[in-house]
């Protein structure tokens, strides 16, 4: 309990923007301190997906080729969804998302790029964050959940991220307790 | 006197909570809890000071027989407007959230209805002057 207490995700940081037309790709870029094949099994395991991922499957993502069903956080329809690229544990891709792991002193660089409408492009930015940062406690032994992580700052680092990205950031008057 | 708050019964105030923030993008602006009751609500990121709407626990016998029968009736419990209601319809599909109408031209402006998986349909509104 006191680890999820002392839980506040970190400032924004790692994000980049590429911005063309009404979709925009969003990379976030983030440092784990463990290896390659650990976070490449975080990637495509379905029950360590559902504990930190914004998404459940009902299949490993680990073979080109593979049709899973992909439900996102919230809603009720499974999208049929293929896995495009699998190259443990450098490279894969599905849908619109796209990994790449590149082995970093004893940890892995990390490497999310994903399109989004540019009106949600902060809200994902905060969103993903904040499944790192569960991903990162989850491979460390010392879990939190997705849903309190994300009452502990994503309406913070939404804005954070709108500032970084130069759009129009919501003015929250957060009443939270 | 002003319009602050509108109430909308749900059947799960957590699975709502995901729902009206994470697919339709409004964020929590007050949750408390009193005992068994929760008052829980959310805002839009156009407008955090704007109507709040408050996600209400639906535990009323007689609620839930109006709910059910004005979604039967495919009437909308609650309306947003948008200013973009094809990019809104196209971002929240791709999510997995359900359509019961897609983008439609009627008098003055263009609807879609979504199911929020709480019990009720959501009306989007775009005005064509808007």
């Amino acid at each position: 309990m006191s680890d999820r207490e002392q839980y506040t995700p970190g400032p924004a940081s790692g994000a980049e923007v590429r911005k063309d037309g009404e979709k925009w790709t969003l990379i976030l870029i983030r440092e784990l301190r463990h290896s390659p094949e650990k976070v490449w099994q975080a990637l495509i395991d379905p029950a360590q997906l559902r504990e930190w991922a914004p998404f459940v499957v009902d299949g490993s993502l680990g073979t080109v080729g593979t049709t899973v069903n992909l439900t996102w956080v919230g809603t009720p329809t499974p999208l049929e969804t293929r896995v495009t690229r699998a190259d443990a544990p450098k490279l894969l891709e599905y849908a619109d998302i796209r990994w790449e792991l590149e082995a970093s002193g004893k940890g892995t660089r990390l490497t999310l790029s994903t399109k989004l409408d540019r009106r949600f492009i902060s809200m994902g930015a905060a969103g993903w964050h904040i499944s790192f940062d569960v991903l990162d406690r989850l491979l460390g032994g010392t879990p939190i959940t997705r849903d309190e992580a994300m009452e502990a700052g994503w309406q913070r680092l939404n804005v954070e991220y709108a500032q970084q990205f130069g759009i129009k950031a919501p003015n929250w008057q957060l009443k939270n307790k | 006197m002003k319009i602050k708050v509108t109430s909308l019964y749900v059947d799960d105030q957590d699975k709502a909570l995901r729902f009206y923030t994470e697919v339709l993008g409004f964020a929590k602006k007050s949750d408390f809890s009193n005992g068994p009751f929760r008052w829980l609500t959310v805002a839009s990121p156009e407008e955090p000071d704007g109507t709040e709407l408050q996600l209400a626990l639906n535990n009323n016998p007689a609620a839930k027989a109006y709910q059910q029968a004005i979604f039967q009736q495919s009437q909308p419990a609650a309306m947003f407007f948008t200013d973009d209601v094809k990019g809104d319809y196209e971002r929240i599909k791709a999510r997995g959230a359900e359509f019961t109408m897609p983008p439609t031209d009627v008098t003055a402006s263009t609807i879609a209805m979504l199911n929020d998986t709480c019990g009720n349909l959501i009306q989007l509104t775009q005005l064509a002057h808007y």
